[in-house]
């Protein structure tokens, strides 16, 4: 098939480089463009033992040095990182004769890069909001706060068009940065629905024991461990749920609050049924959520909820709080449970509920399954994104720049 | 000879005596038939202004308004420079010598710039950090520091104003000593060396 377009993707995270969703999200997208004749280059952060530059599924991916001297706090080493991503970057496009038509930005952390990018080869910058510095802390407190909330502003006001993975996040950006409505545009994220197929066989019960006893349901959290992922909720629902079925609680992921938490756990007695995993293997995740009776999912905040997904692929029932992308995904009693967001008492119930009941329990996790087949199929996103390319790059044919 | 300074201060924004110098420096180059552009920092004078005696200024604002130090804020406003610089570059159909970049507040611009462009650029050293914080080495005065190493590596000459400068460039970020030129500002010779400077980085004369 002919590349007749060509996109630089931005990102912080790329696997095997997995800190949030950004990570899957770009690694979907771009080998779903590249099936799609789109030749992609991404430029990504680096990690230990990953090469500074491979090809995986047609995707040519660039790992730069992520900056390793100390800097003061996070935001000023997300500012240097991209000193040395815009840096390789504009060497990349010089070695490739100016032959990008399009930079993508993944979120605030790459949004220098970007922008200097934009104006030194005169290319368009789209870029993709996936969460905002206001949702996150809910409100702007500090100086620190609202310096990051600018900066995203400024990639908003860059960008020749901003894409959002769900209606809830389009109206969210529209209102933190006042942006005109022709500017946003809603493309789902996606889930790679084959890394999933659940099949029960003897290995994943042996996998299932490292974690779970087998009289015990698996209840899984997968997700930093920050604030704003409602992770608090989840382990206030813990004794609550055990009054009426026996389960372990399996807490995938990393965060400020691990410390907090399990010494929360602890002083609660309940150490024994609530297990801190800490960063997982992709292998190790996928089957923790094969097995997994089912997945929680209590964020505050969540402009989209690709974990959900992840979940509903895998064929685990799902428990999300009704906030943000989470409820346009689920609908209740139909492919998922929505429960109160920060309300332990009515986390504790759709995940009893869920446990309980085996006949619901199958009900919603196949029609979740077929969900995920109809809407979130990540061929059909990359063909709406690249729609997006060529609409931008029609306008963009009418520029002075072109 | 078509040149592109980088500095954070050029009158009428006058933090030390580096506006003053790079002010004199521009206008003693168009005296020479150096077309010189200067991109420079202003809050509100912002775009671009050809001055009597001819030095072209474009000056830019930071597009993030709230900072948590200069660090931070030097980090952002440097897209705005390069997007400055890039102006001048195309509309002078890509035919730019050299950038001259002052300590190291552009040094990111003047990095993105040559890598994208192949315009080599003159890392002119007005003060260290290592001097301006007294030996701190605190993340914050690392960092600085990690963007001057940067811009010694990357730069094709630097110029410094006296010997003792020298020697300290040497001894704190190992810098070749043939790489940098000493260029001292009350000598006679001051202009010619620059001149000569800039030509064996940037090359000689443009096409009229």
């Amino acid at each position: 098939m002919t590349q007749e377009l060509t996109v630089m993707m931005l990102t912080w995270e790329f696997p095997p480089r997995i800190i949030g969703g950004i990570s899957p999200h770009v690694y979907h997208l771009s080998k779903s463009l590249t099936r799609n004749g789109v030749k992609v280059y991404v430029v990504t952060c680096d990690f230990p033992g990953a090469p500074e530059h491979e090809i995986v599924g047609g995707v040519e991916v660039f790992r730069i040095d992520s900056y390793k001297n100390p800097s003061p706090n996070f935001a000023t080493w997300v500012y240097l990182m991209n000193v040395n991503m815009q840096k390789e970057a504009a060497a990349l496009v010089n070695r490739l004769g100016g032959k990008v038509d399009i930079f993508h930005a993944h979120d605030w952390l790459v949004a220098n890069a970007g922008i200097g990018l934009k104006h030194v080869f005169r290319k368009p910058l789209l870029a993709t909001v996936h969460s905002t510095e206001i949702g996150r802390r809910n409100g702007l407190h500090f100086d620190y706060e609202r310096m990051i909330h600018e900066t995203e502003a400024w990639l908003t006001y860059e960008a020749w068009k901003v894409i959002c993975c769900s209606n809830y996040m389009v109206s969210h950006v529209r209102w933190a940065f006042g942006l005109p409505e022709d500017k946003l545009v809603m493309v789902p994220n996606g889930v790679n629905i084959q890394e999933y197929t659940r099949n029960e066989n003897a290995d994943l019960r042996q996998f299932r024991r490292k974690f779970a006893l087998p009289e015990e349901k698996l209840v899984l959290y997968v997700g930093r461990l920050v604030y704003e992922k409602g992770i608090h909720v989840f382990v206030n629902a813990v004794p609550k749920i055990l009054g009426k079925v026996d389960a372990k609680f399996v807490v995938v992921g990393n965060g400020y609050m691990k410390e907090p938490l399990s010494n929360l756990v602890k002083s609660m007695g309940l150490a024994h049924k609530v297990m801190f995993t800490g960063f997982v293997d992709d292998k190790t995740l996928k089957n923790l959520q094969r097995c997994a009776d089912v997945s929680v999912v209590p964020s505050l905040f969540e402009p989209f909820g690709i974990v959900a997904l992840e979940a509903m692929a895998a064929k685990s029932p799902v428990v999300v709080s009704d906030t943000g992308g989470l409820s346009e995904i689920v609908e209740h009693d139909v492919n998922g449970v929505k429960v109160y967001p920060e309300n332990p008492d009515s986390l504790a119930w759709g995940i009893t509920k869920v446990l309980l009941d085996e006949k619901y329990a199958n009900w919603i996790r196949t029609n979740a399954y077929k969900t995920v087949l109809e809407k979130y199929d990540w061929d059909k996103i990359s063909q709406q994104t690249k729609d997006v390319y060529q609409a931008v790059l029609k306008e963009y044919s009418k520029s002075f720049w072109a | 000879m078509r040149v592109i300074i980088l500095s954070w201060e050029f009158p009428p924004r006058i933090v030390g005596q580096l506006a003053n110098y790079v002010k004199e420096l521009a206008v003693q180059l168009v005296k020479k038939d150096v077309e010189t552009h200067v991109v420079t920092y202003h809050d509100f004078l912002t775009g671009e202004y050809k001055e009597p005696e001819g030095v072209k200024t474009y000056r830019v604002k930071n597009p993030v308004r709230t900072h948590i130090g200069v660090l931070t804020w030097v980090l952002t406003l440097n897209q705005e420079v390069e997007r400055a610089a890039a102006n001048i570059y195309y509309k002078a159909n890509k035919q730019i010598n050299l950038i001259d970049a002052y300590d190291w507040h552009f040094i990111q611009a003047a990095v993105t710039l040559k890598k994208a462009f192949n315009v080599p650029f003159v890392y002119s050293v007005e003060s260290l950090e290592e001097h301006r914080s007294h030996g701190a080495n605190y993340p914050f005065n690392m960092s600085i520091k990690s963007i001057e190493w940067l811009g010694f590596f990357e730069a094709k000459k630097v110029v410094v104003k006296s010997d003792w400068m020298r020697d300290e460039v040497v001894r704190i970020y190992k810098v070749p000593v043939d790489k940098i030129k000493v260029i001292e500002p009350k000598s006679k010779t001051w202009m010619k060396d620059i001149l000569e400077t800039y030509k064996s980085v940037g090359g000689g004369a443009l096409p009229k």
